[in-house]
């Protein structure tokens, strides 16, 4: 007997087919794997991973310079010219701006300082010459993270970036970690400077330990136990940090192999930064900020063997980061993770500008601010992750349908100019992108590839993205060719829409 | 054929799905919107509201009858004097009186003292333990992909989760999801005649790896089946002002996809920041918690509304939360993680207007590390959903080793 739900769907598949194609083909069983969509090219790896994506000039610069020099170079970002992204900067002045400064320039719980910090973000990833810096910052950003907007940190958000993240981002863990714990914006998103002697709050406490430091696997006495010892470390009328010894909960604490007697009021400061300095330099924290880096840089399961390396260059330099860098880029698990992960939609976009040659808007920042709304509608607008976790950088935490489609639009507004408009764009884009004009369609889309993305798209998929012309990939192309304006941001549009350029 | 099949049963679920399919997306393409229902589900819509970062359920429905209550938090307890529909033992937070009616109407009901059986006060521990809901087995998936996979419910809108274009983790696993920003934003730019762009996609990602093709090919089929919502302007029914807010409008949102009778089983809602360590304060305007208390209960008595009763019929909204908050406050006016906790159930066929809990009380004795005693897993409470409204037999799938509450905090669905 023919069920009802089986003549459902012989009645939808028919429909479908009749419908012009509208049904859905299920994935191929041997689908090609995500190492094949990319070339192996380990200078093209390298920058799809410590850049937020490949640039001509990106790739011509590493190739003559080698991984090694590369690496050197982009390892003193302070000697790298940046001027092309500092006159955009300019525009932004209190992205990086000091309390009292922020304080002077808006009204309390103004989001103009959050706002001008999310667009400083996408404008540095998207034109800094300083790139390795840049997608370090952003780790440690995500690992510390304090979200913007959020309460109580619109004057100190900005300092936050500058002073703790920034500054110590090829620095010592165990610094960064120190001025987290002394900064109001951390103190503030986790509730310590409200913290009492009589009632301590635990959200800092905790959240030091498993999301900055050793992870699961502390218990919930050391959460009081922490908790007392960071009473105190509070945030005074002027919106600085300030320690207050009145605050502050004297007693012996014993937190994972820390002790400390915290016998007085006053030196509960030095006992809470010493908390800082044991938990920085814990195994466990090696262990998981290895973990960390790999899953940002290398493959979403992090390679073992390379995790166990990392944690002991780590403890080897005294938490410093840039030796851990190193090791991580050069490694041969590093080397063979190409394609192994996958843009989030913040990558993808600042990809897709940096692969198109767009550069900023000639004054004012409006397309900088279209680029912040099209990320909060992606959900991945810079520090706009409301809990202290950070953002996931996991593919499976990213793939959705809209996301996909998301991801389509950007592309299209972009290669058209429609949205946002005022990017400077080069003269003739296609142009730009394939200077000398193929044969036919198919070798046209085939050189786009290669500029965009390092490698030519699989064969259906070259038909694929031609269809949206009307076009084969046999179909004669000339310079007469009077369709092939209109045709071409579409084609530019749909070579970035391909699974291939997902791929990182 | 399977048209007047549909057409020859007028009073079934199944049959009525299909012609409110027919009839709302009329000018789509008749024949596509067959596949679009969710053919094999006959259950209420379950409405999965989260309410993250650990809600304070002894602020919301506040045990007034319990001292140790009011020696814990001497400073932010809700006086007695100020409950609504208070029975001697519990009684509402005065923010929640939008939901009053509700209440009063049998159509709101609380269960309290519920939690997970392991204790972890880690708000990511938490929150991944209670969206897996099988804890000591090697299941990944999410339970309500679980529930989607036992209910028969199929097709694109089946599971959804509103609010983000982020892959809900209750929905992760084999059956089929959608997760959306909002109906309005499921959009793809320039595809037309001239330009077929959602072919051209369609192709490009029959052969990409499974991780890339499916979003790819479930947008695809979220576009075509959500055609004939997106032209249109929605209009709430008999009213129902939705309050401006994320919540607002996912809500919204859940209310239209019910409407337009496409097929969903099952709609994942996020509702954030109530991790009040901070704050949380006394109860009145501009405290955190009453301001929260007063936006989620002016999204779901304006939820409520929009469907009206019979809509109601066949719709349950229920709250999850990762953990409940500490009994006695901190020094800044607002509580630390805790454990046990209290959920609301939305729906025409809960049986509301009442606290359901085998309550362990608040005296220091009775605590578990300063926390309300968690006496009924949280699971079983959604097990007794499951089975009553949504048409589930054995929960051993979704929620292995666990059986249903007994309460009978909701009627068997007809």
């Amino acid at each position: 007997m023919t069920t009802r739900r089986t003549l459902l769907a012989a009645g939808a598949a028919t429909a479908l087919a009749t419908a012009g194609g509208l049904s859905v083909a299920a994935p191929a069983a041997a689908a090609a794997p995500a190492t094949a969509l990319l070339a192996a090219d380990p200078i093209a790896h390298l920058l799809r991973r410590a850049s937020y994506g490949p640039t001509p000039q990106s790739l011509s610069e590493a190739q003559k310079l080698g991984v090694a020099g590369w690496l050197d170079r982009q390892l003193s970002p302070a000697k790298i010219d940046d001027a092309e992204c500092d006159a955009v900067l300019a525009r932004l002045p209190l992205a990086g701006a000091g309390i009292a400064t922020v304080r002077g320039a808006l009204k309390a719980h103004s989001y103009e300082a959050f706002g001008q910090l999310g667009r400083a973000t996408i404008a540095r990833a998207a034109w800094s010459n300083r790139q390795l810096f840049e997608t370090t910052v952003a780790f440690w950003a995500n690992h510390l993270h304090v979200a913007a907007p959020s309460s109580g940190v619109w004057d100190s958000r900005g300092d936050y970036d500058a002073q703790v993240i920034r500054k110590h981002a090829f620095g010592k863990f165990a610094d960064m970690l120190k001025a987290s714990m002394r900064h109001p914006a951390m103190l503030t998103y986790l509730d310590n400077r409200s913290s009492t002697t009589a009632n301590p709050n635990e959200n800092y406490a905790r959240e030091l330990m498993e999301l900055h430091t050793v992870g699961m696997g502390y218990g919930e006495e050391d959460v009081k136990a922490a908790s007392r010892l960071l009473t105190g470390l509070t945030v005074g009328k002027d919106g600085t940090y300030a320690y207050s010894a009145a605050k502050h909960a004297t007693g012996a604490v014993e937190i994972l192999g820390f002790t400390h007697a915290n016998a007085t009021a006053a030196g509960g400061e030095a006992a809470a930064l010493a908390l800082a300095d044991h938990l920085a330099r814990h195994p466990a924290t090696a262990r998981r900020i290895a973990t960390k880096l790999c899953v940002r840089f290398v493959a979403d399961e992090a390679p073992a063997t390379l995790v166990t390396r990392l944690a002991k260059v780590y403890l080897d330099n005294d938490t410093a980061i840039t030796p851990v860098l190193r090791a991580l880029f050069t490694s041969p698990e590093f080397a063979a993770a190409v394609g192994a992960k996958t843009r989030t939609p913040f990558e993808d976009l600042i990809a897709t500008i940096r692969a198109l040659g767009l550069g900023p808007e000639k004054s004012g920042v409006a397309a900088l601010d279209a680029l912040y709304n099209a990320m909060v509608n992606a959900g991945n607008a810079p520090f706009r992750w409301s809990t202290p976790d950070g953002f996931p950088d996991v593919a499976a935490a990213w793939h959705s349908p809209a996301g996909f489609l998301m991801r389509c639009n950007n592309h299209l507004n972009l290669a058209t100019g429609w949205y946002p408009s005022q990017l400077t764009r080069p003269t003739d884009l296609l142009k730009s992108l394939v200077p000398v004009l193929p044969g036919t369609y198919g070798a046209l889309v085939d050189a786009l590839a290669v500029r965009l993305i390092g490698a030519k798209l699989p064969a259906g998929h070259t038909a694929a993205v031609l269809s949206v012309a009307g076009k084969l990939p046999t179909s004669p192309l000339t310079a007469a060719d009077k369709s092939l304006a209109g045709h071409a941001p579409y084609l530019i549009a749909l070579v970035l829409d391909s699974p291939s350029f997902q791929l990182r | 054929m399977s048209f007047v099949e549909c057409c020859e049963k007028p009073l079934s679920r199944r049959g009525l799905l299909g012609a409110a399919a027919l009839t709302g997306l009329a000018g789509a393409g008749l024949s596509t919107q067959m596949a679009f229902a969710a053919p094999g589900y006959t259950g209420d819509t379950l409405v999965v509201l989260s309410l993250r970062g650990g809600f304070d359920g002894l602020s919301a429905i506040v045990p007034i009858g319990d001292a140790g209550y009011y020696r814990a938090r001497p400073g932010i307890a809700v006086p007695k004097s100020q409950v609504i529909a208070g029975d001697g033992t519990f009684g509402l937070h005065p923010a929640m009186a939008p939901l009053l009616p509700l209440w009063q109407g049998g159509k709101l009901a609380a269960v309290h003292a519920v939690g997970q059986p392991d204790p972890t006060r880690s708000h990511f521990a938490a929150m991944e333990a209670m969206e897996n809901a099988a804890p000591g087995t090697s299941i990944r998936s999410g339970w309500l992909d679980r529930m989607l996979g036992v209910s028969g419910a199929s097709g694109p809108l089946a599971g959804v989760s509103v609010g983000s274009a982020r892959p809900a983790r209750l929905l992760t696993g084999p059956a089929a999801d959608l997760s959306m920003a909002s109906v309005n934003a499921l959009t793809l730019a320039g595809d037309s005649a001239k330009r077929p762009i959602a072919a051209a996609l369609r192709s490009m990602y029959a052969d990409a790896p499974a991780a890339q093709a499916g979003p790819a090919l479930a947008a695809d089929q979220a576009l075509a089946a959500t055609a004939g919502l997106r032209g249109t302007a929605y209009a709430p029914a008999n009213g129902a002002a939705y309050p401006d807010t994320e919540l607002g409008a996912a809500l919204r949102d859940v209310a239209r996809l019910i409407k337009a009778g496409i097929g969903l089983a099952t709609a994942a809602v996020d509702c954030g920041d109530w991790d009040m360590h901070d704050g949380l304060g006394t109860p009145v305007k501009g405290q955190r918690m009453y301001d929260n208390l007063t936006d989620l209960s002016l999204a779901l008595a304006a939820f409520a509304a929009d469907l009206g009763p019979d809509g109601l019929a066949s719709v349950t909204v229920l709250t999850i939360s990762e953990f409940g908050r500490r009994v006695a406050e901190n020094g800044s006016r607002g509580t630390d993680h805790g454990h046990g906790n209290a959920m609301l159930l939305l729906g025409g066929g809960v049986r509301g207007g009442r606290t359901y809990a085998k309550w362990p009380g608040l005296a220091p004795g009775a605590l578990i590390a300063g926390d309300l005693a968690a006496t009924t897993d949280y699971r079983s409470v959604i097990g007794e959903v499951l089975q009553k409204r949504c048409g589930l037999g054995s929960l051993s799938e979704v929620f292995p080793g666990v059986a249903p509450s007994s309460f009978g905090l909701a009627a068997a669905r007809t």
